[in-house]
């Protein structure tokens, strides 16, 4: 069995099969870390909790709705405003945060009056919102508070609102996947199947596992509906608190993050047939493959390939420019769950960065399975890894950027390893055939960025060069690139707007509109 | 089996674990069912026969069948020259060389939890 044992965590034996290098002719049945277990004590891991799972990742993104952590207000302000989950609402979800405040007092003598009071208070403050999503913490998961009767209560009290509980407090799982699970199976048991949706197509699919990061979600559903397929819901980024009770009428459920929300896709296909359809949305390959597979269910693939043409054409020059310019630069792929598979290859393949270590903190040894099965030869992956692991892993594989999220990013600057946040993004969104441009011309951005040359001196000893100017990231980038006249000049740097999911909303869709009409 | 069908087969496999997700469903009978479903499927394909559409389930293994049946002919275009009786051989190969790596012979110790 590959496995490597960091120098740094020689001194704790637990962590030893928690990494594994892929060697030559390794496969799946010798070369796996573990994954998803407690904690080991001593590690000092960067994991979230299972209430961050559930309320940050999952549930938030809903944005309709009032999010209550029963809690003290740590909890909630810790798990606000960092990830770009935005909406066409006015970013309702992103603007606010609410938390019942509990006190010592409250630990003492029982917080569910006072969180009665909250409810009824959040719904005078936001009279033009009516749904409430309450979240349980630690600290009232341990006093035993019942969440669920006082929400009822309330709901008896005042009809016209619907309040979902969510029992998934810190402590409830090994990370913040514990939480994913617990949000999901909640979920589909109190609220799917609860209210009927309108339906408008004969083509209708659920959108699962996509929190439209700065956009993911509309660009995947302007696809959708460019073919004339009704998405009824996206679980859970842009989407409506009611649109998402309605899960049950789809005819498809087309699965992006399989680590967060595989759960709710399962029990759906055991409680009302409806079949799973796992894809890919980034990358020009698994894209138009996961458009065309969503298509040909429906017998839409003239659709499907119009747009698959039209995107390839439009935005493939540019992914082009930029894979010159990146290929054989080394990246440490170091994201959330999904990305560490959706990325793992394609990346390599459509813009010839070498990914040489992949990780997740929180998923699953089947996210790694994924994740090893499609990354080269010689990458290291490791699960919940530590600070000290992770600059070890840096001074070892020496890349030239890191994918990853804040903190950790954050600590490869130091090393002077440029990073790009791949959790909220930085330009995004990264989704769709632009997207994929967008992220390219991020992460050649970070690489050749001009800060370098200055940001490796030390202005107190170093010598700083005084006779000459920066060197502009083309002037460094282009130095081995020939033009030898054949280049066509579609194939140029990013050329799209800044931001390029406001247009979408309030767009028109021929297709889905004519069925409507019912002339289709 | 000889050297030749093992190679073969690793690089079906290759293709599969690099540009598919079917196979890696989280349960045992979970990926038991997709591998069946999606195999057969894809078998059927590459040898002329008929497919059953006729539920949901059928047709969402269907698309990934087509997928994949395209993606091999493209990737190991020496398939299109094998007749069907040796195509049904090396597919029955890959089937159990993918059930093996992805459950009798996988280390990932929640294939057995009995819930999702």
């Amino acid at each position: 069995m590959p496995y490597h044992t960091f120098k740094c965590s020689e001194c704790i034996p637990a962590r030893e099969m928690h990494a594994v290098i892929k060697g030559p002719g390794e496969d799946l049945s010798s070369c796996l870390p573990l994954g998803y277990l407690n904690t080991i004590p001593g590690t000092i891991s960067e994991r979230g909790c299972a209430y961050c799972g559930a309320k940050h990742v999952i549930g938030s993104p809903m944005k309709d709705v009032i999010h209550m952590s029963h809690g003290p207000v740590g909890c909630t302000y810790d798990t606000w405003h960092t990830k770009r989950y935005i909406s066409d609402n006015d970013n309702f979800q992103l603007k606010y945060t609410f938390a019942t405040d509990m006190k010592e007092k409250h630990v003492v003598f029982g917080a569910e009056k006072m969180l009665k009071q909250n409810i009824i208070d959040s719904f005078k403050a936001f009279p033009h919102i009516k749904r409430m999503t309450i979240y349980q913490t630690c600290a009232s998961a341990l006093i035993g508070d019942d969440i669920a009767a006082v929400a009822k209560k309330v709901m008896e009290e005042i009809p016209d609102v619907d309040i979902f509980v969510c029992n998934a407090p810190g402590f409830g799982g090994p990370s913040q996947s514990g939480g994913h699970h617990k949000i999901n199976i909640a979920w589909i048991d109190q609220k799917v199947g609860t209210y009927e949706p309108e339906i408008k197509s004969k083509y209708v699919i659920n959108y699962v596992g996509d929190y439209n990061i700065q956009g993911d979600a509309e660009i995947m559903v302007d696809f959708f509906k460019r073919m004339g397929i009704q998405v009824l819901s996206t679980f859970t980024g842009n989407c409506t608190y009611d649109d998402l009770r309605g899960m049950h009428r789809a005819h498809l459920n087309v699965l992006e993050c399989a680590r967060s929300s595989e759960y709710i896709c399962n029990e759906l296909r055991k409680r009302y047939g409806i079949p799973r359809l796992d894809i890919d949305g980034f990358g020009f390959e698994p894209l138009s493959a996961s458009l065309m597979k969503v298509a040909m269910f429906f017998g839409l693939e003239k659709e499907a390939q119009a747009i698959i043409d039209e995107e390839t054409a439009r935005w493939r020059p540019e992914l082009n420019w930029y894979a010159k310019r990146l290929k054989g630069k080394k990246i440490c792929l170091w994201p959330g769950g999904s990305k560490l598979w959706h990325w793992a290859h394609v990346i390599e393949e459509e813009m010839g960065v070498k990914v040489v270590s992949v990780y997740s903190k929180f998923g699953h040894q089947g996210d790694f399975e994924k994740g090893v099965a499609r990354c080269s030869e010689g990458a290291l992956a490791i699960d919940d890894p530590n600070e000290l692991e992770g600059l070890e892993a840096m001074e070892m594989l020496q890349p030239d950027c890191v994918l990853t999220g804040v903190r950790p990013g954050e600590v490869s600057k130091k090393m002077r390893i440029p990073y790009l946040n791949i959790h909220a993004y930085d330009n995004g969104p990264y989704k769709g055939f632009e997207g994929w441009v967008r992220l390219a011309r991020d992460i050649y951005n970070a690489i050749y960025s001009p800060i370098h040359q200055l940001s490796g001196l030390d202005i107190s000893k170093d010598e700083i060069p005084t006779d000459k100017g920066f060197m502009t990231r083309q002037m460094i980038s282009d130095v081995n690139i020939v033009d030898d006249g054949n280049i066509p000049a579609e194939e140029r740097p990013y050329t799209g707007d800044w931001d390029i999911v406001t247009r979408l909303r309030g767009k028109k869709y021929p297709k889905l509109e004519s069925q409507q009409l019912g002339t289709a | 089996m000889d050297d030749v069908m093992k190679d073969r087969i690793e690089q079906l496999v290759d293709f599969i674990m690099k540009w598919c997700l079917w196979q890696f469903h989280s349960r045992s009978w979970d990926r038991e069912r997709q591998n069946e479903g999606i195999l057969t499927k894809t078998i059927q394909l590459l040898c002329d026969e008929p497919v059953d559409l006729s539920t949901p389930s059928d047709k969402c293994y269907w698309v990934d069948a087509v997928y994949l049946a395209n993606g091999l002919k493209k990737t190991c275009p020496w398939l299109n020259t094998m007749d069907k009786k040796d195509l049904k051989i090396l597919m029955q190969g890959l089937k159990e060389r993918i059930d093996y790596l992805t459950i009798n012979g996988s280390l990932n110790q929640e294939l057995t939890n009995p819930l999702y």
